[in-house]
């Protein structure tokens, strides 16, 4: 099932300047698959760094948190919001404008309050980034 | 003699809680006692659902508060198969 970006943002809260997935190319509960096409015109680009446009880290993990919810979305169809609550990540080659991630997630354990996913990105089937991402919603702590 | 799943499941929820083994009491409230919380008992869940290759229910999550009552979670799960 492919999601263009209208789709997107009807299961995702996010916005302008902050939404980091442009399409999605499969959506199951157990895969997501989607891409962000990066751009010099990227606001952050303006300020990481001046004259060396690198993606910052952090949006990185963003567009894999994104991803997640669109994978969460696909086992409950719910509105509750959701944070990010750990992340273990390694990056191993940064990501700079022309670039088009390629953001995999699939679940370790998903529930209705709380899960944990695995994420990869690649740029060009090479492997830049992974993470394990755990997020709860704001009930988790009622368990 | 390879380690019993007492010892395995201590060593777990230790790692996960970032205490020792040997401070944890099997029948101490992980939350209320030994300072755990919800998101700790999903990576526990998670963890144990790799190593002995069981689903468990989140209706279950509830009942994981202390160390003897996962043991014997995990030991009915893995009898199911």
């Amino acid at each position: 099932m492919v999601l263009e970006i209208e789709d997107i943002k009807k299961l995702i809260p996010q916005r302008f300047p902050f939404l980091m997935i442009d399409r999605v190319l499969e959506a199951s509960p157990e895969k997501v698959v989607a891409i962000k096409n990066v751009t010099a015109s990227e606001q952050f680009f303006k300020g990481h760094f001046p004259g060396q446009p690198i993606m910052p880290g952090a949006l990185v993990i963003e567009a894999m948190a994104q991803t997640g919810i669109i994978l969460y979305k696909q086992k409950f169809a719910n509105d509750k919001v959701l944070f990010l609550v750990s992340v273990k990540s390694r990056f191993l080659k940064p990501v700079i404008p022309g670039d088009q991630m390629m953001i995999t997630v699939e679940p370790i354990k998903m529930m209705s309050r709380m899960g944990i996913f695995n994420a990869i990105i690649t740029i060009e089937d090479r492997k830049i980034a992974e993470a394990e991402i755990a997020f709860g919603s704001q009930d988790a702590k009622s368990i | 003699m390879a380690p019993s799943i007492k010892d395995e499941i201590l060593e777990i929820v230790a790692t996960v809680i970032e205490k020792e083994a040997g401070d944890i009491s099997l029948d101490a409230h992980l939350v209320q006692e030994v300072g755990a919380d919800s998101m700790m008992a999903l990576e526990i869940l998670a963890a144990l659902e790799k190593k002995y290759h069981i689903v468990v229910p989140e209706e279950r999550l509830k009942e994981m508060t202390t160390v003897n009552k996962i043991i014997q979670m995990v030991e009915t799960a893995r009898k199911r198969g």
